[in-house]
């Protein structure tokens, strides 16, 4: 059987990536942590409308982007996979895309902060509704005779 | 035509990985890998849910989350970082080792995954202590010290503490998921068994499995550990 360094006839459809792209990809991903990990230190100014707080967190984001698509292209094989996996892929990221826009539910209207009680603090609760009787919250709407 | 397709017969040969269903090998490698990509799908649903409430959460509270995530070490989840990304390599060499058929590479590079992951998983068992510790896990005795949270209104603090621990407990019972998966695998490296032998497919499903894992931590990491100032 294959004893030899090289794969037997089943294995020439796929491709060996050669050990030094994925080095190569393991320290780009390192160096960009290191990148991150100090711009995180820096308190950076604002750019156009944007205050330094977001930029900041837009290069935390965009690093780990980077990141995620070196992992995705390099380390899970998808550059070397069909376009079906491609799709497969990037449906996933698509799908968290339109997650997000729930928030548009939370940015285009106002909406009033829930009452609440403190844990832990009896008297805190919130009063209950009071209480009816059954024909009260269910009146007999329909002239059905009630057996007695 | 007769019912059944012969298709291209490899003449049955035992050792040939490929299954009688697919056409060809190729095909049978694209539905393994794009089934294991649907499952990949569905934890980033998963994990997606969670990373919109930390979202509109911290859109919300932005000054008291910062002071909460001042209390998080900023050296551990580095470190942790490091060492995910290492046994990202480690997986994608084990992976390469499968596909030379090279037994002693796999579980070398396996051994070398499993032993950062139990990193990982022990420097967050020293990360979550200290927090128990100070009472920072949400419910009826959470701590009622503000300098515990920075300064932080109590009430979010249980909410940045609900999401941290919900959402980087929830990677850890998947890195330990990982580990327990990586120990069978090894078994049957170890053992020969010829469904991992003959065809690497499945050790490279079990690859994209804890690459998964290491892009989660890779969101997690900036956006809990390294939360900008706001101003």
């Amino acid at each position: 059987m294959a004893s030899s360094s090289h794969a037997s006839h089943t294995d020439h459809h796929h491709h060996v990536v050669p050990t030094f792209t994925y080095v190569k990809t393991f320290i780009a991903l390192f160096i960009l942590m290191v990148i991150t990990i100090a711009a995180a230190k820096v308190n950076l100014p604002g750019v156009l409308f944007l205050s330094g707080t977001v930029v900041n967190q837009l290069i935390a984001l965009g690093i780990a982007t980077i990141k995620a698509a070196l992992v995705i292209w390099v380390f899970m094989g998808v550059r070397w996979g069909t376009t079906l996996t491609k799709i497969w892929a990037a449906a996933g990221f698509v799908w968290f895309i339109l997650i997000f826009l729930i928030l548009a539910d939370y940015t285009t209207r106002s909406y009033e902060q829930a009452q609440s009680f403190e844990p832990g603090v009896k008297e805190s609760a919130l009063p209950r509704a009071p209480i009816k009787s059954f024909q009260e919250e269910n009146p007999n709407r329909n002239n059905v005779r009630i057996r007695q | 035509m007769a019912a059944i397709a012969h298709g291209h017969d490899h003449g049955h040969d035992p050792d040939s990985p490929l299954h009688h269903q697919f056409e060809d090998i190729e095909q049978q490698n694209e539905s393994y890998i794009v089934g294991m990509w649907t499952f990949l799908v569905t934890e980033v649903m998963f994990f997606g849910a969670l990373f919109l409430m930390y979202t509109l959460y911290r859109w919300t509270y932005q000054e008291d989350f910062w002071r909460c995530h001042n209390m998080l070490d900023v050296t551990k989840g580095g470190i942790n970082t490091m060492v995910l990304l290492f046994s990202s390599f480690a997986v994608v060499m084990a992976v390469q080792g499968a596909q030379l058929k090279k037994k002693l590479q796999v579980l070398g590079w396996l051994a070398v995954t499993q032993a950062c992951a139990l990193t990982f998983l022990v420097i967050k068992y020293f990360e979550y202590t200290h927090k128990f510790h100070d009472r920072l896990y949400p419910g009826v005795n959470f701590t009622d010290n503000v300098a515990n949270v920075g300064g932080a209104n109590l009430n979010v603090s249980q909410l940045f503490f609900g999401l941290y621990f919900g959402m980087t407990g929830l990677h850890g019972v998947h890195v330990l998921i990982g580990m327990l998966i990586f120990s069978i695998l090894m078994v049957m490296w170890a053992k020969g068994k010829k469904i991992v032998v003959n065809d690497f497919v499945p050790t490279e499903m079990v690859g994209l499995y804890w690459h998964f894992v290491d892009l989660v931590w890779i969101f997690l990491f900036p956006l809990f550990y390294l939360m900008p100032k706001p101003h």
